[in-house]
């Protein structure tokens, strides 16, 4: 461990051992989960970074969302965020969560991915190169620490205007609201 | 087999032969399960995609059928056949193939044919309704997502709780 975060420790230890321990779901959207293999493997080790994958959501703490998002995959994202204990992150992977990237104009893709659930970051490209990931997660250290990765409360207080934005492209959705929409 | 085999069996069926041993045929609609069966019993039992062109000048569907089989090397027969637009109807092969059942689901999906015998015709890829099925050329993707995508509104920022 490093000797000059031990005050750091001492002072925040529930905020320094969510920095070190996000474990990220296992997830695959489009393209970008290509990159994913050499990233969790001996070639980049994302292990240094605390980053493991997990097999189920209710282990995890940072969804990576890894490409195009289409209605059907969308409806599978929204249950898996909503599966996941707080406190949760998401990094939008690629260009294609931010703006639809090169399916801006297809009928089944949708655009805005913070539209229907919270972003905490984005890395752009198309694709990002795996070392993007590490920047990412770094970055979200430091936002962890100066309290700025705050998606999932902005979930919970905006439950409302998240759930009838996914109505609205999804239709009835099936199961219950999460929190209560008044 | 040969080309005057073929169409001494079947009338007005054009057959065209093109390199790599793909033997081309177009026919009528109401053939195509007589020519499928034919050449099922003529060991091209494997199915290997139904696929659909929509040909909006001439106010046509042409429906693809590829066929291929183990016995001969690279050998396709591609049955090609034309079905008007505005009636975008055609007997279900699913009889004949079974593996044809999830590529007419693709095609009533994406272009709104119907195809008759199909007992499973639900939605497969999609999540939405739409009014023009998705793949038809007259459905333009620019105008509807500028007006379905565009319509979302972004969600407002959290407001900060005074301390």
């Amino acid at each position: 461990m490093d000797r000059t975060q031990i005050k750091k420790w001492l002072k925040a230890p529930d905020k320094m051992a969510q920095k070190y321990s996000l474990w990220a779901v296992y997830f695959c959207t489009g393209c970008g989960i290509i990159e994913v293999p050499p990233v969790i493997t001996a070639r980049w080790d994302a292990e240094r970074f605390g980053v493991i994958p997990v097999a189920t959501p209710r282990q995890a703490n940072l969804f990576l969302i890894t490409g195009y998002v289409s209605l059907k995959t969308l409806k599978a994202i929204i249950r898996t965020y909503e599966l996941m204990p707080e406190p949760k992150y998401t990094v939008g992977f690629g260009s294609c969560p931010i703006n639809g990237g090169m399916y801006w104009d297809s009928y089944n893709t949708i655009k805005h991915l913070d539209k229907y659930i919270p972003i905490d970051g984005w890395i752009a490209g198309c694709m990002p190169r795996p070392e993007a990931i590490f920047i990412a997660v770094t970055h979200l250290w430091t936002l962890i620490e100066k309290d700025m990765a705050k998606g999932y409360i902005k979930y919970r207080e905006n439950y409302k205007y998240y759930r009838r934005n996914q109505e609205k492209v999804l239709g009835k959705l099936e199961w219950k609201p999460l929190f209560p929409i008044d | 087999m040969k080309i005057k085999e073929i169409t001494k069996i079947f009338n007005d069926v054009s057959v065209k032969i093109e390199s790599n041993n793909r033997i081309i045929l177009k026919a009528p609609k109401d053939q195509i399960l007589n020519i499928l069966s034919f050449f099922k019993n003529k060991g091209f039992e494997h199915l290997s995609l139904i696929s659909c062109v929509d040909w909006i000048k001439e106010k046509e569907f042409e429906i693809v059928y590829i066929l291929t089989t183990y016995t001969e090397e690279n050998t396709h027969i591609i049955l090609k056949t034309r079905i008007s637009r505005k009636k975008a109807q055609i007997i279900s092969i699913t009889n004949l193939f079974e593996n044809a059942e999830p590529y007419e689901r693709e095609i009533h999906e994406l272009f709104g044919i119907t195809f008759e015998g199909n007992k499973r015709l639900t939605p497969l890829f999609l999540e939405r309704e739409y009014k023009i099925p998705p793949f038809r050329k007259d459905f333009d993707t620019r105008k509807y997502v500028k007006e379905f995508f565009g319509s979302i509104p972004p969600v407002p920022p959290v407001k900060e709780k005074k301390k």
